[in-house]
């Protein structure tokens, strides 16, 4: 007899659905599986050999067959085991065919019949949904995380004896056996709470800081930190993921698919809610932080997708580490290639670096400062100019004094900027709304004209802040977007003066650092 | 030693005096030895092998051979001249008088540009590499009305004040002279480059080392002596406690020339040098005319006064906030954030933003009155 289970795969953190096919016929004894199984799904043989076993389900000796298809993908991961012992008792005739009608099985088996959890259902099940499937029954672990897609029914499976006695019941028993899995994303995202670990009402002044922390959240403009050592460098870059604005349920489920692939999704977290935080240390390497490994999977820049990549000690990083981030801030995603493909992971983060503004960490106070210009030179040289082309906003934090420290009380904190953050991320969103535009960062040089469009006055003031400044041409269209977010916070569909002044603020760190280290 | 007596006798000996100053290992006591032996270079360049071998000692005496096989000393010398740099010795009428007195004067001087004149009085600027704003803003003052008063700047073309200080004065038209640490035909530190161009043609660039040798550290402390020996009177802008600005205060104190020094606060380290040398008897710079009028170098009538407060008709393009903040700014960099801090604590302020000050802060720079040093940190121009 011949059988057809449906089942779903992954390709980097895309899913796509494949056909288990099941033939018992006579001849000698065996099981068999083709179509292009990988390592683990070839031992998916054993395993469901003796799930069934022990799930009191006898084999017959008949020559078993299981196709995957399509054949000609390469196909990893232990998902196979359910669909292919469904499959089987389809093929054996223990279970109707109807079964399998409309419905996706998903799920690695122990030998004790036990369902265990996979990696990507989410993404599967999104697929499964998306092609009109109606019923996915995954592993009884990744139910919740499976649930989160609407328009399908989600069961999740403990073991095999229940998902049999499940699967030959009438309607109402199946509901009394395993309910659906039902979960509400947007109940999920509404309890989105803000980790209160890192508020910026801990930081004690540094209020330009903030303020260029909270223009940066807003309109997800790149930062970095140059500041001594002790002037709350790191805190700020942890504090920002608290600021910006709540994720949509779009963004939500695109995170949490890369985290799903990764296996990082579990019952008490089903779906990321919150932007995430990623802070690779600085010997992190290459395949880590780009993704990679013989089956490619996403790396820690697209772990940050729509979050934050914080850099903490930037120019301790090799440079070959720091110069991998070139793509993914460029053209938000990583594309890893393999001989038998290309893997295309979605990285748009946004890059928050902090560094010493020297090896000793004291510069521009020469009191204290003891590098010669040729270490400062060496050291700053870490961070490559394309590099620094891509970040919008750099600014220095000062040395914070002792009294300073004692005297002053709890500055703004992250409750209020946030409120800020929301109402500038409003207006973009009316103003990008039917562009693939998010944020303000985002702007092409095409489109400058259209969103940060100035007045003669403004602009012949930053021409001539721009030749006083020493700038190079290409901070000019920086200035004017992060000067269009500054607006944004403001409440202003005009960008002033004053929008352009604070944006240029931000810009004189980089400047002058970088040209001081080539020694002009 | 016998100066050349005429131009026929120096165009003649001049090459030879040059082939041997080339030749490596030959040191100053080497060159005056082979004069007292044989009484011109001529001569010298005859004598044979072993009669050398007795003078000077095998190794040099082989080096001399190898040397004369290698090069003729005419041709080396017309190919020194084409590359726009002349070679002035000891003997020759044009070598600095100024020079001849110092204790271990230099034998020779290779020189790309022209030599500072002889009975004009010049003065050396030095201080730190790495200089304060105070500090580069005194040197640039210096720099710059010495050169209106027609005296020339002496110094070693490095990096901050040294290099700050010829540059306002080769931009005030004025002349400097660059003594380095590696070949005339080396422009160190690279960066300079411009500088170096300008003072070709405004001065000189001057060196006891020959044309292609690189810089090295072992190179620079004695160069030193010859920045000082070639002024009348030495500035030092900032130093360290040790620095090697020091060491050439310590020459010209050997060569008997005047040193002064721009005083500091006494928490900069920067300073630190120069307070001890006011301590120890250095003359001070209390502000720039005052250093010209004790030093006597006068100023030409009608050539602005300098070091002046900014005066009130200057402010008068600014708002009353301006103002206020343009006080509080000092050559001493400071952040944004404490120029906010003060601001809001000033009496008459009222209420003021973050942005608000760095909208002030921009406006000040478009008006040329402050100036962006790093990042945050902001000082005062006038």
């Amino acid at each position: 007899m011949y059988s057809n289970v449906c089942t779903g795969a992954l390709q980097g953190i895309y899913a796509y659905l494949v056909q288990t096919e099941v033939d018992a016929a006579g001849g000698l004894p065996g099981l068999e599986m083709v179509g292009c199984p990988a390592g683990e799904v070839r031992e998916a043989r054993e395993r469901v050999k003796v799930a069934l076993k022990n799930a009191g389900v006898d084999l017959p000796p008949l020559k078993i067959t299981v196709n995957l298809s399509p054949a000609d993908v390469r196909k990893d991961g232990t998902g196979f085991d359910l669909p292919i012992a469904v499959g089987i008792l389809c093929a054996l005739e223990r279970l109707p065919q109807r079964v399998t009608e409309n419905t996706l099985f998903l799920g690695e088996l122990g030998l004790d019949g036990e369902i265990r959890p996979v990696k990507g259902v989410l993404p599967i099940v999104r697929e499964a949904a998306a092609r009109g499937i109606k019923r996915c029954i995954v592993p009884a672990a990744n139910a919740k995380e499976g649930g989160v897609v609407q328009g399908i029914e989600v069961i999740g499976a403990e073991n095999l004896p229940l998902l049999l006695e499940y699967l030959q019941a009438n309607k109402e028993r199946q509901k009394e056996l395993i309910p659906p899995t039902i979960v509400s994303p947007e109940e999920l995202l509404g309890d989105a709470n803000i980790s209160k670990e890192y508020d910026f009402a801990n930081i004690v002044g540094q209020e330009f800081v903030k303020r260029g922390a909270q223009v940066a959240a807003a309109g997800f403009h790149n930062m970095l930190i140059v500041g001594p050592p002790g002037t709350g460098k790191t805190m700020v870059g942890k504090s920002i993921a608290g600021i910006l604005p709540p994720m949509t349920l779009k963004e939500s489920l695109e995170v949490s698919g890369i985290y799903s692939v990764r296996g990082m999704l579990d019952e008490n977290q089903t779906l990321i809610t919150e932007r995430p935080v990623i802070q690779p240390h600085h010997t992190v390497s290459a395949q880590a932080l780009a993704g990679g490994g013989r089956i490619p999977k996403p790396g820690l820049v697209s772990l940050a997708h729509r979050g934050v990549l914080f850099l903490d000690e930037f120019p301790e990083f090799p440079r070959t580490i720091l110069d991998i981030l070139r793509q993914p801030l460029e053209e938000k995603q990583v594309v890893v290639s393999r001989a038998y493909g290309s893997y295309r992971f979605p990285a748009d983060f946004m890059l928050v670096a902090a560094m010493n503004p020297c090896p000793c960490g004291h510069y521009p106070d020469l009191n204290k400062c003891t590098c010669t210009e040729s270490e400062v030179h060496r050291y700053l040289g870490h961070v490559s100019g394309p590099i620094l082309d891509r970040i919008d906003i750099c600014v220095e934090a000062p040395e914070v004094n002792i009294h300073a420290l004692s005297s002053s009380g709890r500055g703004i904190s992250s409750e209020e900027m946030r409120e800020r953050v929301k109402l500038a991320r409003s207006l973009q969103e009316r103003r990008f709304q039917g562009t693939a535009y998010h944020f303000n960062s985002q702007i092409l040089a095409g489109d400058m004209q259209k969103y940060c469009a100035i007045g003669l006055q403004e602009e012949q003031m930053l021409e001539k802040l721009l030749s006083r400044g020493g700038f190079s041409v290409r901070a000019y269209h920086r200035i004017l977007k992060v000067a269009r977010t500054v607006a944004d916070l403001d409440g202003s569909e005009k960008i002033e003066q004053k929008h352009l002044s604070e944006a240029v603020c931000y810009r004189l760190a980089d400047e002058k650092y970088w040209k001081r280290g080539k020694g002009a | 030693m016998k100066v050349w007596a005429n131009e026929e006798e120096k165009n003649r000996q001049l090459p030879l005096a040059h082939f041997f100053y080339s030749v490596p290992g030959m040191g100053k006591r080497s060159m005056e030895k082979l004069l007292s032996v044989y009484g011109s270079f001529e001569e010298a360049y005859r004598a044979k092998g072993e009669h050398l071998q007795g003078i000077l000692g095998e190794k040099r005496a082989y080096s001399i051979e190898n040397h004369k096989k290698e090069s003729n000393p005419w041709n080396t010398y017309e190919n020194l001249r084409k590359k726009g740099i002349s070679f002035v010795c000891r003997l020759d009428r044009e070598y600095p008088e100024k020079l001849k007195d110092i204790p271990d004067a230099p034998f020779g001087l290779f020189v790309k540009g022209r030599l500072p004149k002889e009975n004009k009085k010049s003065v050396a600027i030095v201080g730190a590499r790495r200089c304060s704003q105070y500090g580069e803003h005194m040197a640039l003052s210096l720099g710059r009305e010495l050169a209106l008063a027609g005296v020339p700047v002496i110094s070693g073309m490095a990096k901050g004040i040294d290099g700050i200080g010829q540059e306002a004065a080769v931009n005030a038209g004025g002349a400097a002279f660059a003594v380095l640490g590696c070949g005339v035909d080396v422009c160190y530190p690279a960066s300079n480059r411009e500088l170096y161009e300008k003072i070709q043609k405004q001065g000189g660039i001057l060196s006891e080392y020959l044309p292609g040798t690189e810089p090295r550290p072992e190179l620079f402390p004695p160069r030193n002596r010859i920045i000082s020996g070639l002024s009348d009177i030495v500035i030092v802008v900032e130093a360290r406690q040790k620095s090697g600005s020091l060491i050439t205060v310590d020459m010209a104190l050997e060569q008997g020339r005047e040193i002064y020094c721009v005083p500091g606060r006494a928490t900069d380290k920067l300073s630190e040098g120069c307070n001890k040398l006011i301590e120890q008897g250095a003359g001070i710079v209390l502000s720039v005319e005052d250093f010209l009028e004790k030093s006597g170098v006068l100023l030409p009538k009608g050539s602005a006064a300098i070091g002046q407060e900014c005066g009130k008709g200057q402010l008068e393009s600014l708002s009353e906030k301006e103002i206020a903040l343009w006080k509080l700014l000092d050559f001493e960099p400071i952040s944004i954030e404490q120029l906010h801090i003060q601001l809001c604590t000033k009496k008459g302020m009222g209420q003021i933003t973050l942005q608000e000050t760095m909208e002030l802060l921009m406006g000040l720079m478009l008006k040329n009155k402050a100036e962006n040093i790093t990042g945050c940190y902001y000082s005062k121009k006038e």
